[in-house]
């Protein structure tokens, strides 16, 4: 489409999230906020062991405690393994994890649970029950759980700890070092993060009667979500109602069965609804972002054009498989330069460290963080600049990335880095770089992509949208907000696909008794994959709107243009599509419009992203700030402005953290992590942050909806190594891991001398 | 375990509520399950998020790590008593303006103790508010725009002080 021919009035705008006056006033329901009449409270009891065997269990303690109300012990709960990952179903997703376990593998597994009459009584009567132990030394590494004797974790699966070898490749590894006249190589080590959303993870479920199953809980996979609950409990799925009230971030956290299993159980044991929730310590250990240990090796000619890339990449999955295989398969599908010979190696491997499981990046993290790292040793040892040898690699539209089955669609990133360098001129003409005895001032930078929903395609949709006689819709979506805004766009793609005011659109979203299937919110997929949906259902509305007319005026021609309707012949009017809504509803020959609209993956867009990063080096302290970080991207169509800018500026933060000092950190004597609460997990305070720069560029996907292509995961990929890349410079130190606290003091970003 | 229970009296929102708690009780506690005000988010339970942040007597506390006996007496502000969604507080409203809004889970806390600062000075430094707002924690925004969002509260108050005062 020419660029002249998009004029939008409902999309490409800023438009603040339709819920938030419920969030600024305290009115926004969260699930830890909702109360059921005579509801209990239940508590979980964990293995304080990375790995142990439990010998007995003894509750005569709890039993005492005033509120007790029972027990579920691990007989009690249904012994199939099953994988919690909220994907849909793959062979890659082996089951191996159980409700309870005897022989817990992780700092925190399940044990059994208790209930009581309130949450404090819950927690005191699971820290009254005994368990007794015997403790097991844990491989918390790779290389220990991959070392010769290990005792296979999950023997069903693996006699070796690989839970899977993903190989990936194109050309020939020979022919790419023949060609190379550099090759460069390192190994990159980078630490578990935790997605700490500021709402504790939490469930409420009835279960009151044994047959009818609902839950209210933090989902991002609602229909994932309700399909593996009813194979646990032996349900049919039209009997398991998940329903998600506002939650409080996900980054990937909720896209699993968390403990809704166990409060179920317990609420069928009990009779009563049961709210299971969280403490900060359990949420921390429930699920993190996948450890990585990657070996890379990047040539190229003398000219800057690559020739090879290698790699393997290990991650560290924790005693379940969850989402291990996908995320490692996911990185192999992120390489944005043309390289002839390509060699992805991945592992995932089994080992008692905090299982691993979805994080907004998604294996994309792991893997750009030592690539963009070397792009930039590779600029140097060829004298080129670094933004000028990753724009000559760069895929362009109708290439295809290696081992890609479709070409790029749309690709803009040439503009990013522009619009990256005119900020960057501006920042230094009011602060010219410094370069003395004391400080050392640098830019770095680096370059990314993501997908548009789930890189295999798995993604799918539907979308209903139903007019009213005032011409209002109740849109109707499976997509789960999760405080993104994802339901904010989809009212505006409604607007703007049925021309009406984004006020006249009220819209019910994830909650399986009442919403049509929606995959899940993974993948930056729901503003591509929902968002489609939303466009058909409203391509099917104005269709059926049309049909309907021609039936009323069957003696007529009836034509819409712009969302009127001329009517001619025996009767001559022009109505809008309000007059038409009213008329449809309420005449003799008229009918209910309702239109559906689904969406499966046909593509997968990629969004790009350039971030630059000022830091500075302190030379006495061996201290490191970070002053400014600029992203700039190529979204598509940016749906809502003030969203984008938000994902963006939040993204930043979220690379900020895991580049300075987010990391589960482990005791090597007691072989726990220290990382318990948010004293001993730290995430970036606001006066922690260096001064952010966003932006969007033009560009429009022939793909997405009205032109856009995703952009919550992308916007925190390129940050940390554009990060460590200002810090070399800045430091002359070459750096191959993460955090960067092990190597500097960190200083506050913007501390009293920069104010 | 104890089960000494006292009659407390908060002025809540303004008005005097009476309850009846426990020693180990928290004010967040009363607040969540015998007041029914859940604005006030509970994402830690130790004072280290500011999700629960409320105004006692003019200060911005963490509600978890204040008993409830402790605020007997003592005048508590909450979310629920700075506007309506009819009637939003200036500050409540620039959040929303400003797009400071994401998830909404620190929100409560953020605009309870930006209200604090912004009570005892009008006028911060964009250097004082980041400090001021430096115990309550954000994962989805970057903060960007939350400190955005107070500084154009702090105009609008001033500005209605001002012509308040004219």
């Amino acid at each position: 489409m020419a660029e002249h021919d998009r004029r939008f009035e409902s999309v490409n705008v800023e438009v603040p999230r339709l819920e938030s006056i419920l969030k600024a006033t305290g009115q926004a329901k969260y699930t830890d906020d909702l109360r059921l009449p005579n509801m209990a409270y239940a508590a979980i009891v964990r293995s304080p062991y990375s790995r142990a065997r439990v010998l007995s269990i003894d509750v005569s303690e709890a039993e005492k405690v005033p509120g007790y109300l029972g027990c579920l012990m691990p007989e009690e709960a249904p012994s199939l393994y099953f994988n919690c990952s909220g994907n849909p179903p793959s062979p890659l997703l082996m089951a191996d994890e159980t409700v309870f376990t005897r022989e817990p593998k992780v700092l925190g597994d399940r044990i059994m649970c208790v209930a009581a009459e309130t949450e404090q009584a819950a927690r005191d009567a699971a820290d009254a029950v005994r368990v007794e132990y015997e403790v097991l030394t844990p491989y918390l590494d790779v290389a220990a759980a991959l070392r010769e004797g290990a005792e296979p974790l999950q023997p069903h699966i693996s006699s070796d700890n690989v839970i899977q070898y993903r190989d990936v490749s194109q050309g020939d590894r020979k022919a790419g070092e023949a060609a190379s006249d550099i090759i460069l190589e390192d190994r990159f080590v980078t630490p578990h993060m935790q997605h700490v959303t500021i709402e504790l993870t939490s469930c409420l479920c009835d279960f009151s009667d044994g047959r009818h199953l609902t839950v209210y809980s933090t989902s991002q996979t609602v229909f994932q979500e309700r399909r593996i609950m009813a194979e646990i409990l032996g349900l049919k799925e039209k009997d398991v109602r998940f329903s998600k009230p506002m939650v409080g971030g996900g980054f990937g956290a909720r896209q699993q069965i968390h403990a809704q299993h166990v409060a179920a159980l317990m609420s069928r044991k009990l009779g009563r609804p049961i709210n299971l929730s969280y403490t900060r310590e359990e949420d921390l250990y429930s699920v993190v972002r996948h450890g990585s240990d990657v070996d890379l090796r990047v040539g190229a000619a003398r000219d800057g054009m690559l020739q090879l890339f290698d790699t393997t990449f290990r991650l560290n999955g924790g005693p379940y498989t969850t989402h291990t295989p996908t995320v490692v398969a996911a990185a192999a599908r992120k390489l944005q330069y043309k390289v002839p010979n390509y060699f992805f190696h991945g592992v995932s491997v089994f080992t008692n460290h905090i299982t691993g499981g979805a994080f907004r990046g998604y294996g994309n993290s792991q893997l750009t963080f030592g690539r963009e790292i070397l792009m930039d040793r590779l600029a140097a040892e060829l004298n080129m600049d670094p933004v000028e040898l990753r724009l000559k690699n760069q895929v362009q539209v109708g290439e295809y990335f290696p081992c890609a089955s479709i070409p790029v669609s749309s690709n803009r990133i040439e503009m990013c880095a522009k619009r990256c360098r005119e900020i960057q001129a501006e920042i230094d003409a009011k602060a010219p770089l410094i370069d003395n005895d004391e400080l050392c001032q640098a830019w770095g930078i680096a370059f990314c992509c993501h997908g548009s929903g789930p890189s295999n395609k798995d993604g799918l949709s539907g979308a209903i949208v139903m007019l009213n006689d005032d011409a209002t819709i109740q849109l109707l979506v499976g997509s789960a907000d999760i405080g993104q805004g994802s339901e904010t766009m989809e009212c505006q793609i409604a607007a703007e696909c049925l021309g009406i005011p984004l006020s006249s659109i009220q819209i019910t979203a994830a909650d399986t008794l009442t919403t049509p299937y929606n995959t899940g919110t993974f993948g930056s997929s729901q503003t591509f994959i929902c968002g489609n949906a939303v466009a058909l259902a409203c391509d099917d509305l104005k269709r059926k709107v049309l049909e309907q007319l021609k039936i009323i005026y069957s003696d007529c021609r009836v034509e819409e243009k712009d969302c009127r309707y001329c009517i001619s012949g025996s009767e001559n009017l022009e109505m809008s599509f309000q007059e038409a809504a009213r008329k449809i509803m309420f005449d003799i020959k008229g009918g209910v419009m309702i239109g559906a609209g689904t969406y499966k993956a046909a593509a997968c867009p990629n969004p790009f992203s350039v971030c630059f990063v000022k830091a500075e080096y302190h030379k006495k302290l061996n201290a490191i700030r970070l002053l400014d970080v600029i992203q700039v991207v190529d979204v598509g169509t940016p749906i809502n402005r003030m969203t984008v800018e938000g994902q963006l500026e939040g993204g930043i933060a979220q690379g900020v953290g895991y580049a300075l000092y987010e990391r589960m950190e482990i005791n090597p004597r007691s072989r726990r992590t220290l990382s318990s609460d948010l004293l001993h997990y730290r995430i970036p305070q606001m006066d922690d942050m260096p001064q952010t720069y966003v932006d969007m560029v033009d560009s429009y996907d022939p793909y997405g909806p009205l032109g856009a292509k995703s952009v919550g995961e992308l916007a925190t990929v390129p940050v940390a190594p554009a990060i460590v890349n200002a810090v070399r410079y800045a430091s002359g130190q070459e750096i191959n891991s993460l955090p960067l606290c092990d190597k500097f003091i960190i200083l506050p970003s913007r501390g009293k001398e920069r104010a | 375990m104890t089960t000494g229970l006292t009659q407390i009296t908060i002025k809540l929102n303004g008005q005097p509520r009476q309850f009846t708690v426990s020693g180990e009780e928290t004010l967040l506690h009363v607040l969540r399950e015998r007041a029914g005000l859940t604005g006030a988010k509970k994402g830690c339970d130790l004072g280290e998020c500011g999700a629960c942040t409320v105004i006692l007597d003019g200060r911005a506390v963490n509600s978890c790590c204040v008993f409830a006996v402790q605020a007997d007496g003592r005048s508590v502000e909450t979310i629920e008593g700075l506007g309506s969604p009819e009637h939003p507080h200036p500050l409540q409203q620039a959040f929303i303006d400003a797009g400071a809004i994401q998830c909404g889970f620190c929100t409560p806390g953020m605009i309870m103790a930006a209200k604090a600062l912004l009570d005892c000075n009008p006028r911060p430094s964009r250097e004082e508010v980041r400090q001021a707002m430096s115990g309550n924690l954000c994962r989805c925004t970057g903060y960007a725009k939350i400190e955005k969002a107070i500084m154009m509260a702090a105009d609008v108050i001033v500005k209605y002080a001002e012509r308040g005062e004219g």
